[in-house]
């Protein structure tokens, strides 16, 4: 709890000391252009970016959201969980010691805890029920009462006890119906497991559904749409206030396009980073689950095909970028443009969920387009080997080199081209070069 | 170090249009050239052709007798046609960003965005976002951009579009500086009346072809002379009925305009003037640019 104080603390003491800057006039001297250590052309294009972006609100207000987003997401369910009010749960008529055991290893399974009031009669229990003053009751062993029947679908603290307990008292009353005294039956209802022993040792990542971080692929997802729309808009911003005229009298397409992905692709991976270095933290700080399940070999393929994945589409986005010179040209080329990155995704999701990977899913992780999700979800059912990942990896890359090509030479073609929305076919006919 | 700009040959054309036709001429330095013809003459494009923004079909383009490559384009300023710089960039960061895209170090860049935005009266507004600034204020701005670098060669696509004359001045007086300190200085311009006093030298086109180019005092001089000639006591000009050489053109207010076929002679019209009465006025006119231009594509 201490820790969540002092973070707000320092976020508002960060808010404050942004708003008090944003205030201060600034100065008429001019002062250095920033560039860093960059002294190339692609270099310095690449520091304007970053710079710029730094300098947008865009990118502030979004990466404070995101992190509200996430924090919310990490810390509420533990909040929720530590501040849970406990059962009170009505007893009707003696309650055994094997009973009093089944109602604390089902609280415990369900992950609450519980207060038993004893209660006269049957009239007693269904009149504190309909006060408020219990959760529920149970009636001489024999039977669990509670105000409104629980639906199937219902996932409370409350239907989850009610259906733990009805299901574990039910098996020790056939058990001392059967004839067994209550301190055999006590022994079978808390035995332990057997041991299992291996003969080899198995992967660390052999349960599928735990090991892949569902949290993996919504970052890639979100990622790679929200960087590369970065891109789109970034270029056409650069065509629709015709600096890049002035630009390109000065550097060739491919250094500015170049420029351009590799600047906001910093700014990304830099966002990207935060990111997920905060969540971790946050998670591992107030002990949540939100991130369990995520091995180590999963997380490091999902960063670089995160890297891969973008190398790939800004490219495409750039060139897209290069045809359009409104926001609604871009708009309308977005959603053709995402749906490869919606398929991978959606495929990946599904085939996590049902925890095994078709053929085709297995074709999808050596395509460069759904790659980046298809990928890291074998890597973390365990079902691909160092050299396919490699494999996967060069076929990306290879690929990526061809497409900054074609890439390049649509850019050069149409970026000049003003007025209305430049066609494919246009750039490559012969009158276009 | 000063130089010549060479289009040999140029030729480009998009689908059915013909935006350049074997158009060839050269920029002096030292001077002022404008390169002038209606809209749709090909300036733009051959002007695009200078930086390689637009893939010739033919020809070339050459400085110093050699092929302009990437290197050299460096060493030139460009100022386009459609204005263009980032609208949320401040304005000192700009130019100076420009001046080291053009291979300036960042203090070379800093110092000469300094002076370029005092020199054009707009230091005040150097941590200003260039979308604060007026339309004539970005202009120079833009200018400052091409001019930051010390270019070898300036190229300005129709840099006096839009402003009033204060500003057509101020431009005029930079252009006309950096000519006299050896730069090379092409502007374009359609409005050809307008520009004629800043041009020393004129290249005009139309429908992506040479038409005609020289010295604004050869072209406006070329071709038949004018004389417009006032004789108070003869307001119907019956002096001039029946010159040698010489026709009227016009009688109005008293002002009698005369052409000069090639026998004509000024000082033979002047003394029959003077025999008629008392001349007021007596000037040789010069061709109007519009003039030259309309003349030439007959």
């Amino acid at each position: 709890m201490s820790f969540l104080v002092i973070g707000a603390v320092v976020v508002l003491v960060a808010i404050r000391v942004w708003l008090r800057r944003r205030r201060t006039p600034r100065t008429v001297a001019p002062s250095p252009l920033w560039l860093g250590p960059f002294t190339g052309d692609v270099a310095m294009i690449s520091a304007r970016e970053i710079r710029e972006r730094l300098r947008g609100r865009v990118l502030r207000v979004g990466t404070l959201i995101i992190l509200g987003v996430i924090a919310a997401a990490i810390v509420i369910p533990v909040l929720d969980k530590s501040t849970s009010t406990p059962e009170h749960v009505g007893v009707v008529g003696p309650v055994t010691a094997l009973q009093a055991e089944l109602i604390r290893s089902s609280s415990t399974e369900v992950g609450t805890d519980f207060t038993l009031l004893h209660v006269a009669s049957v009239g007693a229990a269904r009149a504190k029920l309909r006060a408020g003053q219990l959760d529920f009751a149970i009636v001489d062993g024999r039977q669990l009462m509670v105000l409104a029947a629980i639906s199937p679908t219902d996932s409370s603290t409350n239907a989850q006890l009610v259906e733990a307990l009805a299901k574990n008292l039910g098996i020790a009353r056939a058990i001392v119906d059967a004839g067994i005294s209550p301190a055999q039956a006590s022994a079978v209802l808390t035995a332990k497991s057997l041991p299992v022993l291996a003969l080899e040792r198995g992967s660390p990542t052999k349960s599928p559904v735990h090991s892949v971080s569902i949290f993996g692929l919504v970052i890639v997802f979100v990622m790679l749409t929200q960087y590369n729309t970065w891109i789109l808009m970034g270029v056409m911003d650069e065509k629709s206030s015709r600096v890049v005229e002035v630009l390109l009298a000065a550097v060739r397409p491919m250094q500015l396009l170049a420029g351009k992905v590799l600047g906001i692709g910093l700014v990304a991976f830099a966002q990207a980073t935060l990111i997920l270095a905060f969540a971790l933290l946050l998670g591992d700080a107030v002990g949540s689950s939100f991130l369990h399940g995520t091995g180590s070999a999963t997380l490091a393929a999902t960063l670089l095909w995160l890297v891969l994945g973008y190398a790939f589409y800004c490219w495409v986005y750039a060139a897209a970028g290069s045809t359009v010179e409104r926001q609604d040209q871009v708009q309308s080329l977005a959603f053709p443009l995402s749906l490869p990155i919606i398929f991978g995704y959606i495929m990946a999701i599904t085939t996590v969920s049902t925890g095994s990977a078709s053929g085709l899913f297995k074709v999808l992780a050596y395509v460069p387009p759904t790659a980046p999700f298809a990928m890291p979800v074998l890597v973390g059912f365990g079902e691909v080997t160092w050299w396919e990942f490699a494999g996967s990896a060069l076929i990306s890359i290879g690929c990526t080199v061809v497409v900054a090509r074609v890439a390049s030479t649509i850019y050069r073609r149409a970026i000049l081209r003003t007025g209305r929305r430049v066609q494919l076919r246009e750039l490559f006919s012969a009158s276009s070069r | 170090m000063p130089g010549l700009l060479e289009l040999q040959g140029l030729d480009r054309s998009f689908g059915t249009i013909h935006a350049l036709q074997d158009l060839t001429f050269a920029v002096p330095t030292g001077k002022v050239v404008g390169f002038l013809g209606p809209n749709g003459a090909g300036k733009t494009t051959a002007m695009r052709a200078i930086f390689g923004l637009v893939d010739l079909d033919a020809g070339a383009v050459r400085w110093n007798g050699d092929p302009v490559d990437q290197a050299t384009r460096r060493r030139f300023g460009y100022m386009p046609e459609e204005r263009g710089l980032y609208p949320g960039m401040l304005v000192g960061e700009q130019v100076e960003y420009l001046g080291r895209l053009h291979g300036m170090t960042a203090v070379a860049a800093m110092t000469a965005a300094t002076t370029w935005l005092e020199r054009l009266g707009i230091a005040d507004r150097s941590r200003s976002k260039l979308e604060a600034l007026s339309h004539g204020n970005q202009q120079r701005v833009q200018l400052a951009g091409a001019l930051v670098h010390g270019p070898e060669m300036l190229i300005l696509d129709e840099p006096l579009a839009g402003l009033d004359p204060p500003g057509i001045d101020a431009i005029g007086a930079v252009l006309r500086d950096e000519a006299r300190s050896g730069t090379c200085v092409l502007f374009s311009s359609h409005q050809l009346d307008q520009v004629e006093d800043l041009c020393e030298e004129v290249v005009i086109i139309d429908h992506g072809h040479l038409v005609t180019a020289g010295s604004v005092d050869e072209l406006a001089t070329s071709g038949s002379s004018r004389l417009v000639v006032r004789v108070d006591e003869d307001r119907d000009g019956v002096w001039a009925r029946d010159l040698p050489g010489a026709t009227v053109s016009e009688v109005v207010g008293g002002e009698v305009r005369l052409v000069l076929g090639e026998a004509g002679d000024p000082q033979l019209v002047l003394r029959a003037a003077m025999r008629a009465g008392t001349v007021s006025e007596f000037v040789v006119e010069r061709r109007r640019l519009s003039e030259v231009f309309r003349e030439a594509l007959a």
